[in-house]
């Protein structure tokens, strides 16, 4: 089982440009966090990451998405190679202080898994355009994958290599494994 | 050996008296109905959810008000509550979509699942506790 992990590689999600043939990136962000700070794609460069997108409020799967985050989170706390970045997509309601107290109250520490809220077309069209999309081409509904639930794992350089049901745990074992597959890639 | 099953079957429901199988019952459709409409917050397990989702599991609040469980579940709750020595202050939304019957399925399946010593409440008592839920607790 672990010889097999040692030599499996990740696939790199989204289209290929036809111009230079590089792979698609997340595009830049500007956000602000629980602490009132600002985040944009800096905080992340470099590192190995998972989004995800919730409300505070909601009482249908991001409790569930929540509780498997935090499990990824206590895998990778301390280890200054991953973040975590949680997006609320009801920034009208979750006001910087509501998630400064949802995240302490769920464990983080307020560095490596981050609450993020700003614009609401802005997230939307982060989570539509730069995230989803380019997990799931195939994905023709708007804002159907923003409420899905899906965790997204994004590399180093900014490119998407996994989305994974952030309601099962199955396939956050996966991610949880899949992070540490990325962090011995060689650059 | 499947005749024998089956016959133990028949002996084991024949032991039960009508009060107790339709309890049993309705045990196991507050169990489907947790799974759909609480377990998404409270888990399957009742643990909860860190500092943000208090857990049923061995919860003491929940034998202090199993009386007014039905009610909670009814109309939701607001406001700071104390659960096993921490403070919880999440509002939990109403299910007033859930008829009277879901309501105390729900109840006997918590109370029987999640205490460490079952709490068995009679059902008329749970189903007058939903009749007389306090106006204001929405």
């Amino acid at each position: 089982m672990v010889a097999c992990n040692q030599n499996k590689t990740l696939p790199i999600l989204g289209e290929k440009s036809p111009i230079d043939s590089t792979y698609a990136t997340v595009p830049p962000f500007v956000l602000v966090n629980q602490d009132g700070d600002t985040i944009t794609e800096a905080f992340v460069k470099g590192k190995i990451y998972v989004a995800d997108f919730f409300f505070t409020s909601c009482p249908t799967i991001c409790p569930i998405m929540k509780k498997e985050m935090l499990r990824v989170y206590q895998q990778i706390k301390g280890d200054p190679a991953f973040v975590l970045l949680s997006h609320t997509i009801d920034p009208e309601f979750d006001s910087i202080p509501l998630l400064k107290e949802y995240a302490s109250r769920l464990g983080s520490d307020g560095k490596q898994w981050q609450f993020l809220t700003g614009n609401r077309e802005q997230i939307y069209e982060l989570a539509e355009k730069g995230y989803y999309a380019t997990a799931m081409p195939d994905s023709t509904e708007p804002g159907g994958y923003v409420h899905s639930g899906g965790f997204i794992l994004v590399d180093p350089k900014s490119r998407v290599r996994g989305v994974y049901n952030g309601t099962d745990a199955k396939e956050v074992d996966q991610l949880i494994e899949d992070l540490f597959i990325l962090k011995s890639e060689k650059p | 050996m499947r005749l024998l099953m089956c016959i133990s079957c028949i002996l084991f429901l024949y032991a039960c008296s009508d009060a107790e199988l339709s309890s049993m019952q309705q045990i196991h459709t507050g169990a489907k109905l947790y799974e759909l409409h609480c377990s998404n917050c409270h888990q399957a397990d009742g643990s909860g959810l860190a500092m943000l989702i208090p857990p049923l599991k061995q919860s003491d609040y929940l034998l202090k008000h199993a009386k007014n469980l039905p009610c909670m579940i009814r109309h939701g709750m607001q406001g700071e509550i104390q659960v096993n020595g921490k403070t919880y202050n999440q509002k939990m939304p109403a299910n007033d979509k859930l008829n009277e019957q879901d309501v105390l399925a729900i109840c006997l399946y918590v109370l029987q699942k999640f205490p460490e010593n079952p709490v068995s409440l009679h059902s008329d008592s749970l189903i007058k506790s939903i009749q007389n839920c306090p106006s204001n607790s929405h």
